[in-house]
């Protein structure tokens, strides 16, 4: 599954998701469909890459929070990697860089 | 207070938040960086310099805080945007005449758990010198932030 701000692709050992751009509150919904999707499927290991995502709001961090509490809850993995200038800021104000080990 | 620098108005409502985005990212950048070229045709937000994330990451909360809560995502009433800039400072007034908001009302989130919602607040509160709000009609959202001096270089001894 993929849109304009993010694509999913799946191997044999993890999922990658990358996202890109804005993940805000009009695009974190699209983002939010495809990790209900994600985990309907009990992925063993999730590697999310924000490397090209430049800015991210609350409702943003709240997929992502989804997304790590959910596939954890499953007994999965998850690693979120690759946040830098705005995004990063945001994660260590809200203290989830050290969750996330950004 | 001069006049404002800049003035917007536009709907309420999500749609219009990129724009609005947009044209607070560039004030910021007449702070940060006045002497820098701007290319405000690029696609990609420079969000780089410190200020201007905190301020952008502050107001586009603000912005769906106003199209959320206060329109109710209905769109139907508008929001008016002014900014005055400084050489060290930007000052963002947002006013609508949604429903009137408690501010004093919204908890701080306890930040040793992982939270799903309810951080907007915080973090304009965390990133800003100053949130103010003023139920109305309008309502009035007053959002302030200094440009910190860079940190003085270290000598190298003597």
């Amino acid at each position: 599954m993929s849109s304009e701000n993010f694509k999913v692709t799946t191997t044999a050992d993890e999922t990658r998701i990358q996202v890109r751009g804005m993940l805000d509150v009009n695009t974190a919904p699209t983002l939010a469909e495809a990790v209900d999707e994600l985990m309907a499927k009990r992925p063993a290991r999730v590697l999310v890459d924000l490397t090209a995502l430049d800015i991210i709001d609350s409702s943003g961090v709240a997929v992502l929070v989804k997304l790590y509490k959910g596939i954890r809850a499953q007994g999965g993995q998850v690693q979120i990697t690759g946040a830098r200038d705005q995004p990063l800021a945001i994660f260590k104000l809200l203290r989830m860089d050290k969750v996330f080990a950004l | 207070m001069s006049p404002p620098a800049v003035r917007l108005s536009m709907p309420g409502s999500l749609r219009y938040r990129a724009v609005a985005v947009r044209v607070v990212a560039e004030a910021c950048r007449l702070v940060s960086r006045p002497d820098a070229e701007g290319d405000a045709s690029s696609p990609a937000y420079d969000l780089t310099h410190p200020f201007d994330a905190a301020v952008v990451s502050a107001f586009a909360e603000i912005f769906n805080n106003i199209a959320i809560h206060a329109y109710g995502r209905r769109g139907d009433g508008g929001i008016d945007i002014a900014i005055w800039v400084t050489d060290d400072s930007i000052e963002v007034e947002l006013r609508d005449h949604g429903s009137p908001f408690d501010l004093s009302s919204v908890p701080v989130p306890a930040l040793d758990e992982l939270h799903e919602g309810g951080m907007g607040i915080h973090i304009a509160r965390s990133l800003l010198d100053e949130v103010e709000y003023e139920p109305g009609p309008p309502n009035l959202w007053r959002l302030r932030k200094r440009l910190e001096a860079a940190p003085a270089r270290a000598s190298a001894g003597g």
